[in-house]
């Protein structure tokens, strides 16, 4: 580590930049396993596994002066080696840093495929002041993953849970629908999936790959939450089903950051393993200029302000 | 006449239903007006309506088969019948609520009994097997010891889940309006209100009428005028307590209720229809020992309380749980200002009118409720 320290940050950027070249090889492996979405769900998804496994880890390590992306990559790379249960996963958001592009509103849904109506992480714009004498923040808010889930208890058919790493996960085969952990949340962070899709309206153009039977197709091939296929067929889940933010957990088992850090322009949402003293998030969250949504509550969030 | 007037008015109301059905179980969700910020909306506020005067009616019953009140000897199986109608009304609104109530069986087989809702399905399901029961073992049996166990039994469970209602709400710490202690104990009062005007209607519509008729209702309604001045209490109590306290979130859907979007309903119809003109008729002795008075009077109280319900649901959802949060992001589905769909309005009315023909054919069809007793 010391070692790695003493570098010259030049050194180390070229070295990741070799090795994300060599990551692109992978990446186009899972490109290519894209265009097979006429493929079973399950294909697809072993197509990407294997996609994915092919991909290098692009930075394992990097040093204090590396780029926080980099330095959270590394992070994310050593909490991965560790068990579940020693992980504990919290997402800082630095409000002072937030320009409120919604970028991360919008990758999240990409990523995760969200239809018209579901959202995980929107940006909340608030206005202080009044004209002429305003000022504007920016406060994005994704699932909160609390220490004690107001969402838990309520689920009647153990639905929804906190998972080892203490991420609060949604079983969409188990969930009857109900909306009692929406009721329950005292952030509003879970929505409602009822069947939608982006496409509804879309003109059809015979003949090109554009209109709206190339887009309904897109839509309704799966994403891949929670580490497994969810086609949008029918009237299975998710749809009909309670939804939520994850950490984007399906990335960050495969060694990648949630979504959202990875588009925030400003580098304004940070990542990782708050167990990890040499963490970026470790040596954010005891500031005291750190604080919480609705502590008062007792929920205990995991997700971190920096004010 | 009475009879064939509600006849055609269930039949009417039925029909109006087809669509709301019809869209519901082809087509989903997509036409309701409920969803992720109001995550409730009529169904669950019609589910209350109807549980409570299912358990409120199941109440009544009891003061035939187990407290042997002798005015109404006779009359328990009319509640007990009314108890074994709306108790599936309530459970149909619940059921089209959700998203998946194909899966409504994961209830049964992997319940999270920590968990209200779960409670509920399961202490409903129950208190349905005991009307059954309850009704069986009356007709067979009405003087077995077994008999008035199982009313006992009835009869806790009827105050117990009417409260387990008010505490489906009242566990969200997160919607300050819901969260009091009071609410699980206002609701066994509600059911048993909605009971009692539900047995002024079938009794004093549906009873031939003699004296036993008119002193039963004019009982009734002495009763309804006591229950509508403790509701009125409460209703007091809640509001001026929030009021003057001020805590934000908890003013604010007390003030939609007083002077917002739902106003027109609760003065209107929750107040004026639902407890004032009650309290005027009942209180003319002639009128309230009048059957048709009195059953008119019991269906402006359920209309009442059925707004009551959907004033305690909808105000407290819509009141965002973070400020901004429904400005931030949009699509279907994404809206504070909740009134329900016409949809949403039809499945109800197809559910009103489900219940009030399955009593109407159960009292002309079924032996035992064709057989009128009077107190001798």
């Amino acid at each position: 580590m010391s070692e790695r320290l003493s570098e010259k940050p030049n050194d180390a950027r070229r070295r990741n930049f070799l090795r994300g070249l060599a990551g692109a090889g992978g990446a186009a492996a899972a490109l290519a396993a894209l265009d097979r979405m006429e493929a079973e769900p399950e294909q697809v998804a072993a197509s990407l596994a294997r996609a994915a496994a092919a991909v290098p880890q692009t930075v394992i390590e990097a040093g204090d002066n590396a780029d926080v992306l980099i330095r959270m990559q590394a992070d994310l790379a050593r909490a991965l080696k560790k068990q579940p249960a020693e992980r504990r996963w919290v997402m800082v958001i630095d409000l002072r840093k937030c320009v409120g592009c919604h970028a991360c509103a919008i990758a999240c849904v990409a990523e995760n495929k969200l239809p018209p109506g579901v959202v995980y992480r929107p940006v909340i714009e608030e206005e202080i002041g009044e004209y002429p004498n305003v000022t504007r923040r920016f406060i994005p808010r994704p699932c909160m993953q609390c220490e004690n889930p107001p969402c838990v208890p309520v689920c009647p058919v153990y639905a929804t849970y906190t998972n080892a790493e203490g991420v609060v996960e949604v079983n969409y085969a188990q969930c009857i629908g109900c909306r009692a952990c929406l009721t329950a949340c005292p952030y509003g962070a879970r929505t409602s999936d009822f069947g939608y899709t982006y496409a509804e309206g879309t003109p059809n153009a015979d003949g090109l790959i554009l209109g709206h039977d190339a887009a309904d197709d897109y839509e309704r091939a799966p994403n891949f939450e929670y580490g497994k296929p969810w086609p949008r067929e029918g009237h299975g889940s998710p749809m009909g089903n309670a939804r939520k933010c994850h950490f984007c957990l399906h990335r960050v088992k495969e060694g990648l950051l949630p979504e959202c850090v990875t588009t925030c322009i400003g580098r304004a949402t940070l990542f990782g393993d708050a167990n990890d003293p040499d963490s970026v998030v470790a040596q954010l969250i005891h500031r005291p200029n750190v604080i919480r949504l609705k502590e008062e509550l007792g929920t205990k969030p995991r997700v971190y302000y920096i004010v | 006449m009475i009879k064939k007037v509600v006849y055609g008015l269930g039949a009417l109301a039925l029909l109006l239903g087809l669509y709301g059905f019809y869209s519901r179980l082809f087509i989903g969700e997509r036409e309701v007006n409920y969803g992720s910020y109001v995550t409730w909306g009529l169904w669950v506020a019609m589910y209350l309506f109807f549980a409570g005067i299912s358990t409120g009616a199941y109440m009544l019953a009891t003061l035939d088969h187990l407290f042997n009140i002798r005015l109404f000897k006779g009359a328990g199986k009319y509640a007990l019948w009314g108890a074994l109608v709306t108790m599936p009304a309530a459970l149909i609104t619940i059921a089209f609520d959700l998203g998946h109530m194909e899966r409504i069986w994961k209830v049964y087989l992997s319940p999270n009994f920590g968990a209200p809702m779960a409670q509920l399905v399961w202490g409903y399901t129950l208190f349905f097997a005991v009307i059954v029961v309850s009704l069986i073992l009356t007709l067979r049996r009405p003087h077995m010891f077994l008999t008035r166990v199982v009313m006992g039994i009835g009869l806790f469970l009827a105050i117990f889940l009417s409260g387990g209602v008010g505490a489906l709400l009242s566990v969200n710490a997160s919607r300050a309006s819901w969260h009091a202690a009071m609410l699980p104990a206002q609701f066994p009062v509600f059911s048993l209100t909605s009971g009692v005007a539900l047995l002024m209607i079938l009794l004093g519509w549906f009873t031939p009428d003699d004296e036993t008729r008119r002193q039963r209702v004019r009982l009734l309604g002495v009763a309804m005028i006591v229950l509508i001045l403790v509701k009125a209490y409460y209703l007091w109590v809640d509001y001026s307590v929030a009021l003057y306290s001020g805590v934000p979130d908890t003013a604010r859907a007390v003030g939609l209720v007083l002077f917002g979007q739902y106003a027109w309903a609760f003065w209107g119809l929750q107040v004026a229809l639902g407890m004032i003109v009650p309290l005027i008729v009942l209180a003319q002795p002639r009128l309230a020992r009048n059957g048709f008075w009195a059953g008119l009077m019991g269906v402006l109280v359920l209309i009442g309380f059925a707004v009551a319900r959907s004033n305690i649901i909808f105000p407290a959802l819509a009141i965002p749980e973070l400020e901004g949060l429904t400005e931030a992001f949009h699509g279907p589905h994404l809206n504070i200002d909740y009134a329900p769909s016409v949809m949403e309005l039809s499945v109800v009315s197809g559910v009103v009118g489900l219940a009030t023909l399955a009593y109407l054919i159960g009292v002309d069809a079924l032996p035992f409720l064709k057989k009128y007793e009077v107190t001798k």
